[in-house]
C-alpha cells in the first residue's frame, strides 16, 4: 500500500474521534495543492501526499485550540508541532499527528522559473507528475521535466527531519536523509558575502516592493498572536500603519526577533511572501546564532525550554565587552 | 535640534534604574567629565528592554544605542539581567544582516556605585559612534548603492542574493 | 493633557551650564505643555509651593520638573504634585544635573541636551495614567539576621516596642565582635560588662525567639510578608535539656582544637561553651574534631552529661519563619594578614592581630587576661603596633578606611601601659583618624600620658632576630629608617565583609558592593534601608563601624521597622505589571521568566489567561519584553511610554 493509501486508512479509523484532520488536496490547477480539512471519509478520499504539498498544516493547530484534531505532517511540519508543543500552545492530548516520510517538496517560484523558461506561456497547469527524481509539469499543451534538485524547496535540500519528529501514526517506510546540497544555503551565503552597507541596500530594495500584506505572518505556524500582533495594535503602538520602508523593516526585525529561538525554518513565510522578498534569511541568520551560542535548534524536543525564555549565570559562549 | 549638528551625534542609551542609571548619576556627583551625545531613557530592569526598542531606535536614525544594568548576579530583580545578557547578544549578532553595524550597539553593565567606569563606558562609545560617523539611514540608500543592488538581484533573481 | 515644565537651577548646579529660562522657554513649543518656567529651587518649600501653585492657577494635570535625579527627590515631588491634587504618577522628571551639568561644562550642549531630556520626560507624561496603590496586611514580627551588638540592639528595642521578634545568629552565641574585646574606646569600659546585661535581656525577653547557631536557608514573599527557611545547624547537644553546667567540657578528650572564640591563639575542646557570659549558655560539637565524629568511638561527653543532653544522631533542621521585615546585621570579618607576608604573619607566631590581642588581654582569654606572647609564654616588653594593614591599601584591593583601627589600637597602647609599666608601645600609622567623640582627646591620652610611640609611616619587612622580631619601616616626619626590636607585632588588621555576606544579599536581594559590604538605599538620606522593601540594614554588613555607630543603627532600623509595622496595612507600589486580558493568548512565556513568581494561569471563559498578583510583582517589566504581543504591560514603563520616548530622541 502506498503511503497515501495507508493515510487514508489510518485518518478514517481515527476520524470518529476527531473534530477533524487536516492535510492537503488539490487547488485550482495541478500545480497547486492546498490545504483540506477531513471531517468526512469523503474528505479523506481528497487527500495527497507528495511533492505539491507544499503548506505547513500546523499553522491552523492554535486556532483550533480546545478542540481534539489531527494532522498529517512532512518532517518539517512536525517541528513546529513540537515547538507549538514547547510553548504550551497547543496540547499534546488534543493533536493527533499523522506522518509518513517525505521526499521533498517543490519550490513554485523555481518551478514557474522553469515554465517561463521552456516557454509555456502562462496558461493553467494541466498535470503535474514527480517520480522524487524528476517532476514533469504539464502546462500549454508542453510538458517540462524538471530535475527535483533543481526545483526543491531550499529547505528540502538541506533537510535534516524527512521523518517526522514527533508522531503517533507513522506509515510507511521512513525516507532517507537527503545529503545537503550547498546551493541550499545560497541566500544566507550571499547576504553573508556582502558588506554591511550593501545589506541595507540589499533590505531597502526589497522593502519597497513589500506591499506590506502579512502573508509572511499569517502564513507562519508560530505567530500565534493573530489578530494581536504588535504590527497592527494601538496597545502598544510599535508601527504607524505609514507604509514606509523603515516601517516595513520594522516589522520584518519584530517577526524575525519574535521567532529568535522558536523558528523551525519551515519557511512559510517566505513561500507566502507575494514579492518574493527572501525574508527567511533573517530567520535563518538568528537560527545560526542561537544555534552557536545556546547549542539549540527549536522544535525537536517536545520537553526543551526555548533559550531566550531561560538563562545561565555563566555565558559559555557570550564574550561581554571590557571597556 | 536634538543633537548639535557637526558636533553630536545621536546615541540613546537605555539604563536599569537601580544599578546604572545610579552609576551615572554618581559619575555626576563626581563631576566625572563625559561627552554630551547621550540621551538616557530610564527603565527599571536591563529585563524590561525588549531588544526591539534597540532595533527601532537604530531603524529610526539613532547613531548609537548603549544598553547598561547590572552586573550579572547583581540584579535588583535577581534575574534581569540574565534574560537581557541573552537577548542583547542575539540582537547585537542580528544587526549586521540588517545593515546596520554591529558598533552601533553595545550592552554593558555598570554598578551604582561606578561612577568613574561609568564615565569611560560614555567616553568610549561615544568616541566609537564618532568614529563610525552618522549611521547610514534606511530611508536615504544612496541611490548608486541601491542601483548596485537592485542590478545584482534583477541578475540572480529575488530568491538568491548576488 | 495640561502639562507644567519647571526647570530647577539647584542654585547654580544646573543654571551654572545650563540656560535654564532657555529650556523652560522652549519646552513650550512641544505638545500639551502649556506652562513652563525656571525656578531657583524647586526642591525647597518656596519652590514645591511654585509647582502647586501653578496646577491650581493653570489647571495643569501633569508636570515635569526638570532638575535632580529622580532617585533623589521624585517621592518629594509626587508628594508636591498629589497635595495639588493630582495623581502622583502624573509626573515625570528630568535629570538634567547628574546627567548634564554636572558631567560637562559647553553651555550649548547642556542647554539643548537638557531640552531634548524634558522632550522625553514630556512624550513619557503624556502617557502616563494615574495608579491607585491597593493595600495588604502586615505581619507584625521582624527577623533580626546577626546576633552582634547591633543585632542585638535592633531586637532589644523592636522587642521593646511590642513586636514579636526573630533573632538569627549563626554562631552558638550572640555577642558578636564586642564580645572578644577586653575592653572599649574612649571610657575604657570592659566589654563584655556592658555588651552581658544585653545578651541577657535577649535570652530573657518574652517578644524575642533566638534561632543561634543557625542560617537562613532561603527567604520568600515581600515587604510585609516574608517566609524565611531557617537552617538550625546540628549541635549534637539537646539544647531543651543542656544547662550549660560544662561537665562535657572539662572531660571532653579531644581538647587541642583551635579555639575560634579565641581567635584560634588558644586552644578548645570539642564539645564547647564559647566563653562563660555565652548566650545561650549551651554546649555543641564541633563534628569535624569530635572523635565519636571522626573516629567513630568515645562517647565521653555522653558518659557525663548529668541531664543525658548529647544526641550524637542530630541533623541539621529547616525551621520556617513568617516576619513582615528583615533586619541584616551580619557584621564583618577580618582581613586575612597572611596575605602581606612581609609582615611574619603565620610564620611567626608572635605577629598576631589586634583581635587576638584583646584575647590576651581580656581576663576570659586564654592567657587569663595576662599578656604572654604566643611563641614563649613569655611577658613581651616592647610591643609594635602596625596600623592600616589590609585598609587603605589599593594594591590588595582593599582602598576603603576600616575606622575603627586607630582608635583601639591607642585602647591597646594604654591597656598594655596598665598591664605591663615597664614596657613600650610603638606604632606604626599613615594617618590617624579619631573624629568621635572624645576620640581625639584620646589617642592624645595613649600618646602624651601612656608614652606610646608614634611612628608616621609604613612598615617594609618583620623578620627575626634570636627571640625577638625586628620591625623595619620609615619614619616620613623624621625623614629617616627606623628599626625596631620588638617582642610582640600587633596589626590593626581591617574590617572585610562577613563571609558569606554576599550569598545572603543575594537571598535578600539586596545589592551589595564589589568589597561584599551590603548597599543602603541612600549614602545620606537613607543609611539603613535597602532598596527592598522591608529589608534594612544594621551595624558593620553595610560597611566597617565602631560600636556606637552599629548600636546607633541597630535603634534606628528598629525605629524603621516599628515605623512600618504601625501600620496595619501597607499600600503596593502601583507600578506594576497588567495584562490586557483580550490580547493574552494564554501562552505563558511572561510565568515563565517573572523571577518572583508573580504571575499565575487564570481561566477566563473556557480560555487560558495570565493574571498578575499585586502584591507579589516588583514591577521589573521582564514580563513585558517577553510577551510578544504586548499583552503585559508594565504601568509606568509601557511600551508606548518607552516608544514615544524613542520616536521623540530619533525624531529630526
Amino acid at each position: 500500500m502506498s503511503r497515501l493509501e495507508e493515510l487514508k486508512t489510518r485518518i478514517k479509523e481515527a476520524l470518529p474521534g476527531l473534530e477533524c484532520v487536516i492535510g492537503w488536496q488539490k487547488g485550482y490547477d495541478a500545480l497547486h495543492n492546498t490545504p483540506l480539512f477531513m471531517r468526512s471519509a469523503e474528505d479523506v478520499d481528497k487527500l495527497e501526499w507528495g511533492a505539491l504539498n507544499v503548506h505547513n498544516p500546523a499553522v491552523y493547530l492554535p486556532t483550533m485550540a480546545g478542540k481534539k484534531v489531527g494532522v498529517v505532517v512532512k518532517g518539517c511540519d512536525s517541528r513546529s508541532v513540537v515547538e507549538l508543543l514547547q510553548e504550551n500552545l497547543i496540547n499534546r492530548d488534543n493533536i493527533v499527528i499523522f506522518a509518513a516520510g517525505c521526499d521533498g517538496v517543490v519550490d513554485l517560484t523555481k518551478v514557474k522559473a522553469k515554465l517561463a523558461a521552456a516557454g509555456t506561456g502562462a496558461g493553467v497547469v494541466t498535470a503535474v507528475s514527480a517520480d522524487g527524481k524528476t517532476v514533469s509539469v504539464t502546462a500549454g499543451g508542453k510538458t517540462v521535466a524538471m530535475p527535483m534538485a533543481e526545483v526543491a524547496a531550499d529547505k528540502c535540500l538541506r533537510c535534516q527531519y524527512p521523518n517526522a519528529v514527533l508522531a503517533d501514526t507513522f506509515v510507511g517506510t521512513p525516507a532517507p536523509q537527503p545529503t545537503p546540497v550547498p546551493s541550499a544555503n545560497a541566500d544566507l551565503d550571499a547576504l553573508d558575502a556582502m558588506s554591511v552597507p550593501d545589506r541595507m541596500a540589499f533590505w531597502r530594495y526589497h522593502m519597497d516592493r513589500c506591499i506590506r500584506c502579512y502573508a509572511c505572518r499569517n502564513a507562519c505556524p508560530m505567530c500565534v498572536c493573530r489578530d494581536h500582533c504588535i504590527a497592527q495594535s494601538r496597545e502598544p503602538h510599535w508601527l504607524s500603519q505609514d507604509d514606509s520602508v523603515t516601517e516595513k523593516l520594522m516589522f520584518q526585525v519584530v517577526h524575525a526577533m519574535h521567532l529568535a529561538g522558536r523558528c523551525t525554518e519551515c519557511g512559510e513565510c517566505q513561500r507566502a511572501c507575494p514579492m518574493d522578498i527572501p525574508v527567511l534569511a533573517l530567520k535563518k541568520h538568528l537560527n545560526r546564532t542561537i544555534h552557536d551560542l545556546f547549542d539549540y535548534q527549536a522544535g525537536v524536543d517536545a520537553a526543551a525550554i526555548p533559550p531566550l525564555l531561560q538563562f545561565k549565570t555563566e555565558e559559555v559562549n557570550i564574550k561581554e565587552r571590557s571597556w | 535640534m536634538p543633537v548639535l549638528t557637526g558636533k553630536e551625534l545621536r546615541i540613546v542609551g537605555f539604563l536599569c534604574n537601580w544599578c546604572s542609571y545610579g552609576g551615572a548619576d554618581t559619575a555626576g556627583v563626581g563631576r566625572f567629565n563625559q561627552p554630551t551625545d547621550l540621551r538616557i531613557i530610564r527603565v527599571p530592569c536591563s529585563g524590561r528592554i525588549d531588544p526591539l526598542f534597540i532595533a527601532k531606535t537604530l531603524i529610526n536614525g539613532a547613531d548609537g544605542v548603549l544598553v547598561s544594568g547590572c552586573h550579572p548576579r547583581d540584579c535588583h530583580y535577581a534575574e534581569g539581567n540574565f534574560y537581557a545578557r541573552r537577548r542583547l547578544e542575539v540582537l547585537k549578532r542580528f544587526l549586521p544582516i540588517l545593515g546596520i553595524d554591529p558598533g552601533r550597539f553595545d550592552y554593558t553593565w555598570v554598578s551604582a556605585s561606578e561612577g568613574q567606569r561609568w564615565q569611560k563606558v560614555v567616553t568610549a562609545f561615544t568616541e566609537q559612534i564618532h568614529t563610525l560617523g552618522p549611521a547610514p539611514r534606511f530611508d536615504a540608500v544612496a541611490p548608486e548603492l541601491l542601483a548596485k543592488v537592485a542590478g545584482a538581484i534583477s541578475q540572480g533573481g529575488n530568491r538568491v542574493a548576488a | 493633557m495640561r502639562i507644567g515644565v519647571f526647570v530647577c537651577h539647584c542654585g547654580s548646579n544646573i543654571e551654572g551650564t545650563v540656560d535654564t529660562a532657555a529650556v523652560a522657554k522652549a519646552t513650550l513649543e512641544f505638545p500639551e505643555v502649556v506652562y513652563a518656567t525656571d525656578t531657583m529651587y524647586a526642591c525647597s518649600e518656596p519652590g514645591q509651593d511654585g509647582i502647586i501653585q501653578a496646577i491650581k492657577e493653570k489647571n495643569l494635570t501633569g508636570v515635569v520638573v526638570a532638575s535632580c535625579t529622580p532617585r533623589m527627590h521624585e517621592p518629594t515631588f509626587r508628594k508636591a504634585v498629589e497635595r495639588a491634587g493630582l495623581n502622583r504618577f502624573m509626573f515625570e522628571m528630568a535629570n538634567i544635573r547628574e546627567h548634564v551639568s554636572w558631567i560637562g561644562k559647553n553651555r550649548e550642549a547642556n542647554t539643548n541636551k537638557s531640552l531634548d531630556l524634558v522632550r522625553i520626560a514630556v512624550e513619557k507624561l503624556r502617557r502616563d495614567a494615574p495608579l491607585i496603590p491597593s493595600k495588604f496586611s502586615v505581619n507584625k514580627r521582624v527577623m533580626i539576621i546577626g546576633g552582634g551588638v547591633a543585632g542585638i540592639q535592633a531586637a532589644l528595642d523592636c522587642a521593646d516596642g511590642g513586636l514579636q521578634v526573630v533573632l538569627v545568629e549563626r554562631e552558638s552565641t550572640i555577642g558578636g565582635k564586642m564580645a572578644k574585646l577586653d575592653k572599649t574606646f574612649p571610657t575604657v569600659d570592659c566589654s563584655s560588662c556592658i555588651l552581658g546585661p544585653k545578651m541577657v535581656d535577649v535570652a530573657q525577653h518574652p517578644n524575642i525567639t533566638l534561632h543561634a547557631y543557625s542560617e537562613v536557608d532561603s527567604i520568600g514573599g515581600y515587604v510585609g510578608n516574608f517566609q524565611v527557611k531557617v537552617k538550625k545547624k546540628a549541635t549534637y547537644v539537646d539544647w531543651e535539656l543542656c544547662t550549660g553546667c560544662g561537665a562535657c567540657i572539662e572531660k571532653c578528650p579531644s581538647k587541642k582544637n583551635p579555639d575560634a572564640f579565641n581567635e584560634k591563639i588558644g586552644p578548645c575542646t570539642s564539645i564547647n561553651i564559647p566563653f562563660p557570659q555565652a548566650i545561650p549558655k549551651k554546649a555543641y560539637i564541633d563534628a569535624t574534631t569530635c572523635r565519636q565524629f571522626v573516629k567513630g568511638k568515645c562517647g565521653v561527653c555522653a558518659k557525663v552529661c548529668p541531664t543525658g543532653a548529647i544526641r550524637y544522631d542530630m541533623t541539621d533542621e529547616i525551621v520556617t519563619e513568617d516576619v513582615g521585615a528583615i533586619v541584616a546585621a551580619t557584621g564583618y570579618d577580618l582581613f586575612d594578614i597572611k596575605k602581606i607576608p612581609e609582615y611574619g604573619s603565620g610564620t611567626y607566631p608572635d605577629v598576631i592581630t589586634g583581635l587576638q590581642y584583646e584575647r590576651l588581654l581580656s581576663a576570659s582569654g586564654p592567657t587569663g587576661g595576662h599578656i604572654k606572647r604566643p611563641s614563649d609564654g613569655k611577658e613581651p616588653k616592647n610591643i609594635v603596633f602596625i596600623q592600616c594593614v589590609g585598609s587603605r591599601d589599593k594594591s590588595l584591593d582593599r582602598p576603603y578606611c576600616s575606622g575603627f583601627c586607630c582608635m583601639y589600637t591607642a585602647k591597646q597602647t594604654i591597656l598594655t601601659k596598665d598591664h605591663i609599666p615597664d614596657s613600650q608601645s610603638y606604632v606604626f600609622y599613615m594617618d590617624i583618624r579619631s573624629p568621635g567623640k572624645m576620640y581625639d582627646e584620646f589617642t592624645r591620652r595613649a600618646m602624651e600620658e601612656y608614652g606610646a610611640r608614634y611612628i608616621r609611616g609604613r612598615v617594609a619587612m618583620v623578620y627575626p632576630k634570636g627571640d625577638k622580631l625586628m620591625v623595619r619601616g620609615a619614619d616620613t616626619l623624621a625623614g629617616t629608617q627606623v628599626e625596631i626590636e620588638a617582642d610582640l607585632v600587633v596589626l590593626a588588621a581591617g574590617a572585610e565583609a562577613a563571609k558569606g555576606a554576599p550569598q545572603l544579599a543575594e537571598k535578600l536581594r539586596i545589592s551589595y558592593d564589589k568589597y561584599g559590604f551590603f548597599m543602603e538605599s541612600h549614602p545620606k538620606l537613607k543609611p539603613v534601608e535597602t532598596n527592598t522593601a522591608g529589608v534594612y540594614l544594621a551595624g558593620s554588613c553595610q560597611g566597617p563601624k565602631d560600636i556606637p555607630q552599629s548600636v546607633g543603627q541597630g535603634s534606628a532600623a528598629a525605629a524603621k521597622v516599628l515605623a512600618l509595622f504601625s501600620k496595619d496595612m501597607l499600600e503596593s507600589d502601583p507600578q506594576i505589571s497588567r495584562v490586557d486580558i483580550k490580547r493574552c493568548v494564554g501562552c505563558g512565556k511572561c510565568i515563565m521568566t517573572c523571577p518572583f513568581k508573580a504571575i499565575k494561569e487564570v481561566e477566563f471563559r473556557g480560555q487560558k489567561k495570565a493574571e498578575v498578583i499585586e502584591t507579589v510583582c516588583q514591577g521589573c517589566g521582564i514580563c513585558t519584553s517577553t510577551c510578544p504581543q504586548g499583552a503585559i504591560q508594565l504601568s509606568h514603563f509601557t511600551d508606548n511610554q518607552i516608544l514615544a520616548e524613542v520616536n521623540a530622541l530619533c525624531q529630526s
